[in-house]
C-alpha cells in the first residue's frame, strides 16, 4: 500500500511500489501463458489497473481534479516502467492513458475530465484515438470526417481507420472536419465521443501479427453533445499537436521497459546456451547500445515534462530512437535464436514471433519514420521548405 | 576552487577554453593556455563534468590539444602536469598497453599510442596488463619520441608507439586507482569530443545545403538531403544524452556505450556531411577533411564504434542479463 501519498520522491515511490508489486505478484501476474488472447489481455489489464488504483500507486502523478493524488508525472513513469519490466500487462493498452489523458485534462471542460478520466485511470474504461482516415495517414491535416453543428452539439459522419482497442473502448478522442473542405489544419475540431453512441459501427482489422489491434470505424450521423468539445472549435489541430508529442515520447518510456525485459530474455537465453561468440556479443551489444540511447533520451524527456516544459517537435527524435532500438532488438533475436521465429511452437516462440512481427510497425505508427525526419528537418534543423 | 562548480562557471570556462583553443597556433600552445586557465583545478573540482566541458570544446574547435593525458592521469590519481604523458591503448583497444617480459628481467613491451605531448613531456605513465600482474610504471618520455611522420590526421595528435623498455628504465608507480577508472573517464570525455565534432560537421552541412542552389533551389529542399541531416541529428542527440548521463553517474559500461554511440554518430554525421558538402567537402580548402580525419582518430581511442559493441555484448553475456542503466 502507498504509505506516503504526499509527493514522495521517485526513489521512495519506486521502493514502495516494487515492494507492493512483489507482495502481490500472484494476483498481478497474467493468468495466461505467453501473450494470451486479446480478451484475456484486456481483462488482466483492467485487473492490474484497478489494483494499482486501489493501492494508490495508479493515482500518483495525476492531478487531484481528475481523481489523482497529485505529485510529479515522473511517478507515472515509474509505475509504467515497473509494470512493463515485470510483463504484468500488454504495453499497448497501458500507454493509451499516457497518450490521451494529459491533453484532455488540459483542454477539455473540467467537468468532462473529472467525469471520464477517473474510470480510465481505474481501468474501468478504455479510450481510443480517432485520428487517421483511409485518405489521411501521414497527411493528417487532410482529414475529412465531418462534424456539423446542430442543436446542442455536433453530428459526425465519416470514416476513421487504425483506431486501436475500439472494441474495448467507451470513449474516443475524435478529430473531425468542421471547416470548409480544404481548410486543412485550420478547420479541425476535437471531440470526446461515446463509443456506444448510435451510428458508430466498426470492423476489426487483422494485423500481420495475427491480432485485431485496430479497427476501421464508420460514423453515420453520430450526435456528440457540445460539452464534449476538446480545446476550441476549429482548434483541433492544436489538440492533435498536443497529443502527438505524448504519443511520441511518454508512452514510449514504458515501451522501452518492455524492450529492456525482452533484451534480458534474449541475453539469458543466449548466455544459457553457452554462446559467447563474437557475432552474438556484437549483435547484443548493438541492440543494448540502441536501447540505452533511447532510454537516456526518454529519461531526459520525462524530466523536461516534469519541469513543466511543453513537449513538442523534439519528441520526433525519441520516436526514431525507439524505432531503431525495437527493430534492432528483434532482428537480433532472429539472428541469435536461429529458426525460433520461423519454425518453433510453444508460448515463448509465439511471443518472440509476435514481438518480431509487431516491431515492423514501429517505423509506421504514430507518424512514419519519414514523417519524423521531415519534422526534424523542417522544425529542428530549420532547413526551410521542401521542394 | 572555494565553492562547487555550477553550470554558469562551466559555460564561462568553456568560452575561455574554446577561445584559447581556436587562438593557439598549435596543439602545444593550446595545451599550455588551457593549463593556465585552471584546467587542473577544474579536473579536481569536477572531474567528469569538467572533462566533458573541455572535450566538448576540443570537438567544437577541432583543436588537437592533448588533454586526454590529463584526464587519464587524474583518474589514476597521478598529478596533472604538462610534463606527464600517458601511453594509451592500441587502436580499437582499451586494455593496458604494456606487457611485462620475464626474459628482459622485468622490462616492458609497449604497444599503444601516445599524444604529441610525448615530444615535450619528461615522464610517461604506462599501465601493465592484468595477466602480468597489472599495476603502473613510469618511463622516460624521451624514449617514446618519434619522428612526426605519417598518419591520417595532419595535426598528428596521436601516433603509434611500439617498443621495448629495459627493466632499468622502468620505475614502478604506486596508485590506488584501477585502469578501469581511466578507461571510464577517457571514454566519457572522448564521447563529448566526438559529439561536438559531429555537431560541427552537421552545422557545416546544414549551412551548405541552404546556400547551395542547384536546379533553381537550395539543395536543402531535397528530401534525401533533409533525411540525411535529420538522421545525423537523431544519432547525435541519442549519444549526447548518454554522454551526459556519464557525468551524472560515472560507470565503465555506460561510458563504453557513450563512446560507441558517439563514435557511430560522428561517423554517420561525417559520412552524411561529406555527401551533402559534395565537391567542396572533398577539397583540402574546406576544413571538413580535418574534422573527418580527427573523428577517424578519436574513434579508435579506448575502443571504437566497431569494437565496443562486442565488448559490451560480452559483458552482458557474462552477466547473463542486461543491467538497467539510466534511472529516472
Amino acid at each position: 500500500m502507498l504509505d506516503n501519498p504526499a509527493s514522495p520522491t521517485p526513489e521512495i515511490f519506486r521502493r514502495d511500489l516494487t515492494a507492493w508489486l512483489d507482495a502481490n505478484a500472484d494476483e498481478l501476474t497474467p493468468p495466461y501463458e505467453g501473450a494470451g488472447s486479446m480478451d484475456e489481455q484486456m481483462g488482466h489489464y483492467r485487473d492490474v489497473k484497478r489494483a494499482l488504483f486501489d493501492a494508490g500507486f495508479g493515482r500518483c502523478g495525476w492531478p487531484e481534479s481528475v481523481g489523482g493524488l497529485g505529485g510529479s508525472p515522473l511517478l507515472r513513469a515509474v509505475v509504467g516502467e515497473e509494470v512493463n519490466l515485470r510483463g504484468l500487462t500488454d504495453p499497448n493498452p497501458w500507454t493509451m492513458i499516457e497518450v490521451l489523458a494529459p491533453t484532455v485534462i488540459d483542454l477539455a471542460r473540467p467537468e468532462i475530465s473529472a467525469r471520464f478520466v477517473p474510470p480510465f485511470m481505474r481501468g474501468d474504461e478504455m479510450w481510443c484515438q480517432g485520428f487517421s482516415e483511409p485518405d489521411a495517414g501521414s497527411d493528417l491535416a487532410s482529414l475529412s470526417c465531418r462534424a456539423t453543428k446542430t442543436e446542442g452539439g455536433w453530428v459526425v459522419s465519416g470514416q476513421k481507420i487504425w483506431t486501436s482497442f475500439i472494441q474495448y473502448a467507451q470513449r474516443c478522442v475524435l478529430l473531425t472536419r468542421t471547416g470548409e473542405p480544404g481548410s486543412a489544419h485550420r478547420g479541425i475540431t476535437a471531440l470526446l465521443v461515446d463509443v456506444d453512441s448510435p451510428g458508430i459501427a466498426f470492423s476489426p482489422i487483422e494485423t500481420m501479427h495475427g491480432r485485431q489491434d485496430f479497427a476501421e470505424v464508420r460514423y453515420d450521423e453520430v450526435f456528440v453533445p457540445e460539452d464534449r468539445l476538446i480545446g476550441e472549435e476549429n482548434g483541433g489541430w492544436q489538440v492533435a499537436m498536443d497529443i502527438l508529442p505524448y504519443e511520441r515520447s511518454s508512452a514510449f518510456w514504458q515501451r522501452g521497459a518492455l524492450l529492456h525485459r525482452r533484451l534480458c530474455d534474449l541475453v539469458a537465453q543466449v548466455a544459457g546456451a553457452g554462446d559467447r561468440s563474437d557475432n552474438s556479443a556484437q549483435s547484443i551489444g548493438r541492440a543494448f547500445q540502441s536501447l540505452v540511447a533511447f532510454r537516456s533520451r526518454s529519461r531526459d524527456t520525462q524530466h523536461r515534462l516534469n519541469a513543466g516544459h511543453q513537449l513538442g517537435v523534439e519528441t520526433s527524435i525519441d520516436k526514431i530512437l525507439i524505432t531503431w532500438a525495437e527493430q534492432q532488438l528483434f532482428e537480433s533475436v532472429r539472428d541469435l535464436l536461429p529458426g525460433v521465429i520461423e519454425f518453433d511452437d510453444g508460448p515463448a516462440a509465439a511471443q518472440w514471433r509476435t514481438d518480431y512481427l509487431y516491431s515492423k510497425a514501429a517505423s509506421i505508427y504514430g507518424g512514419t519514420s519519414e514523417v519524423q525526419r521531415n519534422i526534424i528537418a523542417r522544425r529542428l534543423l530549420d532547413l526551410g521548405p521542401e521542394s | 576552487m572555494s565553492r562547487p562548480i555550477d553550470a554558469d562557471d562551466l559555460a564561462l570556462m568553456a568560452a575561455g577554453f574554446e577561445a584559447a583553443m581556436a587562438g593557439a597556433s598549435d596543439s602545444r600552445e593550446a595545451e599550455q593556455s588551457i593549463h593556465e586557465l585552471g584546467w587542473a583545478d577544474l579536473l579536481d573540482a569536477a572531474p567528469a563534468r569538467g572533462a566533458a566541458m573541455a572535450f566538448g570544446a576540443l570537438g567544437a574547435t577541432g583543436s588537437a590539444a592533448g588533454l586526454l593525458d590529463d584526464v587519464v592521469a587524474r583518474a589514476l590519481g597521478i598529478g596533472v602536469s604538462l610534463q606527464t604523458c600517458v601511453v594509451l591503448p592500441a587502436p580499437h583497444q582499451a586494455g593496458p598497453p604494456a606487457r611485462r617480459r620475464n626474459e628482459m628481467g622485468g622490462g616492458l613491451v609497449v604497444n599503444g599510442l601516445v599524444s604529441a605531448r610525448a615530444e615535450s613531456a619528461t615522464a610517461a605513465v604506462v599501465a601493465i596488463a592484468d595477466e602480468d600482474g597489472g599495476g603502473f610504471a613510469r618511463v622516460d618520455a624521451s624514449s617514446l619520441r618519434r619522428p612526426a611522420a605519417g598518419g591520417v590526421d595532419p595535426q598528428n595528435a596521436y601516433r603509434r608507439v611500439s617498443m621495448e623498455v629495459p627493466a632499468d628504465a622502468v620505475t614502478p608507480l604506486k596508485t590506488e586507482a584501477a585502469w578501469e577508472s581511466a578507461v571510464t573517464a577517457a571514454r566519457a570525455a572522448l564521447a563529448c569530443q566526438l559529439i561536438a565534432g559531429a555537431r560541427w560537421m552537421l552545422a557545416q552541412a546544414r549551412q551548405h545545403a541552404l546556400d547551395r542552389v542547384q536546379f533553381g533551389r537550395p539543395v536543402a529542399s531535397f528530401q534525401s538531403i533533409r533525411h540525411k541531416l535529420a538522421e545525423s541529428l537523431v544519432q547525435i542527440e541519442g549519444a549526447a544524452s548518454v554522454a551526459e548521463a556519464c557525468w551524472r553517474d560515472p560507470d565503465l559500461l555506460l561510458a563504453g556505450l557513450a563512446k560507441a554511440l558517439a563514435g557511430q554518430a560522428a561517423l554517420t554525421a561525417a559520412a552524411h556531411a561529406q555527401q551533402v558538402l559534395a565537391g567542396i567537402g572533398f577539397t583540402a580548402e574546406h576544413r571538413f577533411h580535418l574534422r573527418l580525419k580527427q573523428v577517424l582518430v578519436i574513434d579508435t581511442l579506448f575502443g571504437s564504434a566497431r569494437s565496443l559493441p562486442a565488448e559490451i555484448g560480452r559483458d552482458l553475456l557474462i552477466r547473463g542479463t542486461a543491467p538497467r542503466l539510466i534511472q529516472l
